[in-house]
């Protein structure tokens, strides 16, 4: 075993980088993070249109999260990247292909951490932000969401670290992200599959349970300073948690 | 608000970024001083990783680097599932196809070939210890092969009722035969000796069954249409077994110092036409 | 090429689908009937007295939960059953050994995320109830079973009800080891017939018939039976 390691510790890291494109566990960082920060406006978009008074668009909206939820996202990445293009006409690559999944399918659930975050929030300080003067927007922009921000904060981590997960399905479509390349591994080695997808696992346990580790001590912070501020805290989505 | 306008641009970009026409795609290439080459990278000798440089090697490889020598531009290799490769293709994510590609005539009708570049049997590797000595032995057993190429629909045309298991490539296959999973496993020739070369001293306990499931031309795929990169890439091909080079690529990956250990070469690099 | 509905109401293409369709509800089906009291199991370890088994209720939570369930899936099949003596192994492996890691999988990763939904709905009970029931005379357990557990099922069902729809769209990654579910033979149809917008919109309608189903059952039931606060 120490010897695949000793072979296979570069590319298991970094895939093919410099001489060709970037792989392994540095792509499988990359495109999460990417995948979660891209999705932020369209998640904010989403949770404010589900907010919104207006039936006319918070209902279709409201819709489309419940769809985006309810089909899994190898289902959709097979619709991105078999079948879209050929309508669209636009060249995708796979690297592409996964980070608009994921920035669709995080935009969904972002969406639910927005929503459950406002809400929590007294409407008080909206109302107090209004009167003061403020408009929608402002309110929203100045007085909300700075706290709304602070208190989805773990929340967030969180989502990274099944966004770290997800990342895995690129596996499917050839992208060359750390599962994939251990696949290949294990397929140039032959004879170690239970030590490789050992390893694989570890790796990915290694990273996000750091993430989670993070998630629960900015949770307990974040605790103490409400305990002194009385804010409200905003419970988790139950409905439609992802895992 | 902000964000709003964000999307709008973002959408608004995304648009003017599409392509309009389709050009020709040799021009293209040769504008962009770059081809886009299709390839495996999961298929040893045609196209896998070299550890030791972490670079995309094989058949298929340097069958792809001649045909970039020849255009005069830089050659960018891109790995594909096997069930991605037509549709990459199709959809022009990609210059060529490199990548074990079987030429059969149901595929003519959605991609090009090039001039046949390999023939290969189609095969089948089973444990010496399940007792099967002939293809008709399968029936009602399980069957491991690599999911969208031609050794699903080909072993199912053979064995009707085999239980056919497909994984997304073929060395998946190969473990899982090797790991007693299923009883039998189906690859090109060429491949199943050259795993058969990495069985080592486990290779007493398997046997690769003399019957022929089917005799497959590979080729390298082109999109449909696009007959001035054909006539290129055929002529590239054509020097390459007139110098005396394709020989020698033959040998360096399938003669008798690799592992899959042939000792001629049956065919030339001189049609694109395949029998139905 | 035209969409071609008929190909998807008879015909082999059709049986294929219909198939794949069932594998997918047999394997969540069972996943969750075996996911179910292992979560319980492991979210009374995470909440027990005894160090010792909260720290393996953790480990296994975190174990699981940190990883994909594609790595999963590959440890299982391709790994795991290797590990096994010869005799166990062939017997396995005579059998349906794809479905059967697909379910060892699946049941792992179901049940790691249940039993968190489930402890926190208990820990949701105010421990005057846990105290109160224990200072009756009731044990650890009985106390649980007769007082905090049929409260806490209120709460937890709906994140548990979710907890079925993940699961129900989990089923899909199972493909990747062969495993002959929806997924796997809407793949199928893509490649022997060229057919993929008919073969992926059946698969896709099936995945958000039924996730839809289980989201409305969510929903009625947090209508139906809101949490009291006490």
């Amino acid at each position: 075993m120490i010897e695949v390691i000793q072979t296979y510790w570069v590319y298991f890291l970094i895939g093919q980088f410099p001489d060709g494109p970037l792989g392994g566990l540095t792509l499988t960082i990359v495109i999460a993070a990417g995948g979660l920060l891209l999705a932020f406006p369209l998640g904010f978009a989403l949770a404010i249109a589900r907010m919104s008074p207006w039936p006319i668009l918070s209902w279709p909206i409201t819709g489309m999260v419940y769809v985006v939820r309810g089909t899994p996202l190898l289902m959709v990445l097979f619709w991105a990247y078999f079948f879209l293009p050929s309508i669209t006409g636009q060249k995708i690559s796979q690297f592409s292909t996964m980070l608009g999944a994921l920035v669709l399918f995080n935009a969904a659930y972002l969406s639910e951490i927005f929503r459950a975050g406002i809400q929590a929030l007294s409407t008080g300080q909206f109302e107090a932000a209004r009167s003061l003067g403020l408009s929608y927007f402002a309110a929203l922009r100045l007085v909300v969401m700075p706290q709304v921000m602070r208190n989805m904060l773990p929340s967030l981590v969180n989502q990274f670290v099944s966004t770290i997960k997800d990342t895995s399905l690129g596996y499917i479509i050839g992208l060359s992200e750390v599962s994939f390349i251990a696949s290949q591994i294990n397929n140039l080695v032959l004879t170690k599959p239970t030590e490789i997808y050992f390893a694989l696992a570890l790796a990915y346990f290694t990273l996000c349970f750091g993430l989670s580790r993070i998630a629960f001590w900015l949770e307990r912070r974040l605790a103490q300073d409400e305990s002194r501020s009385k804010m409200h805290r905003p419970s988790k989505p139950t409905l439609l948690e992802q895992p | 608000m902000r964000y709003a306008r964000f999307m709008t641009s973002f959408i608004l970009l995304a648009t003017l970024l599409s392509p309009l026409a389709k050009a020709d795609q040799l021009a293209d290439i040769k504008k962009k001083g770059e081809i886009v080459v299709g390839v495996l990278g999961t298929d040893e000798p045609n196209s896998f990783i070299d550890p030791a440089t972490r670079k995309i090697v094989g058949y298929d490889v340097d069958l792809s680097e001649a045909i970039a020598k020849k255009l005069g531009v830089k050659l960018t290799l891109k790995q594909l599932s096997v069930a991605a490769r037509i549709p990459e293709l199709e959809q022009g994510r990609i210059d060529l196809l490199a990548a074990s590609l079987t030429h059969n005539k149901e595929r003519e009708a959605k991609i090009d070939f090039s001039l046949t570049t390999l023939v290969t049997g189609q095969r089948v590797m089973v444990r010496k210890d399940s007792g099967i000595t002939a293809v008709s032995q399968l029936a009602g057993k399980k069957v491991l092969t690599v999911k969208g190429g031609t050794q699903e629909p080909n072993i199912r045309k053979a064995v009707p009722t085999a239980d056919v298991v497909t994984f997304e490539t073929s060395l998946q296959a190969f473990i899982g035969l090797q790991q007693g999973k299923g009883l039998g496993y189906v690859n090109d020739e060429v491949s199943l000796f050259n795993n058969y070369g990495k069985l080592g001293d486990a290779q007493k306990d398997y046997v690769i069954l003399p019957q022929n499931l089917s005799i497959e031309p590979l080729a390298l795929g082109i999109r449909k249409g696009e007959l001035g990169l054909k006539k290129l890439v055929d002529d590239a091909l054509r020097e390459l077994e007139k110098s005396g080079e394709a020989e020698k690529l033959f040998f360096k990956w399938y003669g008798p110092n690799s592992k899959v250990k042939f000792d001629k070469r049956t065919f030339r690099i001189d049609s694109d036409k395949v029998d139905g | 090429m035209a969409f071609d509905l008929n190909l998807l109401l008879v015909g082999t293409y059709h049986d294929w689908l219909i198939q794949g369709l069932r594998l997918s509800l047999g394997i969540a089906g069972i996943t969750l009937v075996l996911a179910l009291p292992l979560a319980m199991v492991v979210a009374l370890f995470r909440l027990s007295p005894v160090a010792a088994l909260r720290w393996l209720g953790v480990m296994f939570v975190e174990s699981i939960r940190n990883v994909p369930l594609l790595a999963h899936m590959l440890f299982w099949y391709f790994g795991a059953p290797e590990l096994l003596p010869d005799s166990l192994k062939r017997w396995l492996y005579a059998g349906n050994i794809e479905v059967l890691s697909a379910t060892v999988a699946l049941t792992l990763y179901t049940a790691a995320y249940m039993a968190e939904d489930i402890r926190s709905g208990i820990r949701g009970i105010s421990s005057g109830q846990f105290e109160a029931g224990r200072s009756l005379g009731f044990s650890f357990l009985g106390t649980m079973r007769l007082i905090i557990l049929p409260q806490a099922l209120r709460v937890t069902i709906p994140p548990l009800v979710s907890q079925t729809l993940n699961l129900w769209k989990n089923t899909s990654i199972a493909t990747i080891i062969g495993v002959g579910e929806l997924m796997y033979q809407a793949a199928k149809v893509e490649s022997s017939a060229f057919r993929s917008a008919e073969a992926f919109a059946f698969a896709t309608i099936c995945y958000l018939s039924v996730s839809l189903i289980l989201t409305g059952l969510g929903l009625f039931y947090r209508h139906r039976f809101p949490v009291r606060s006490a």
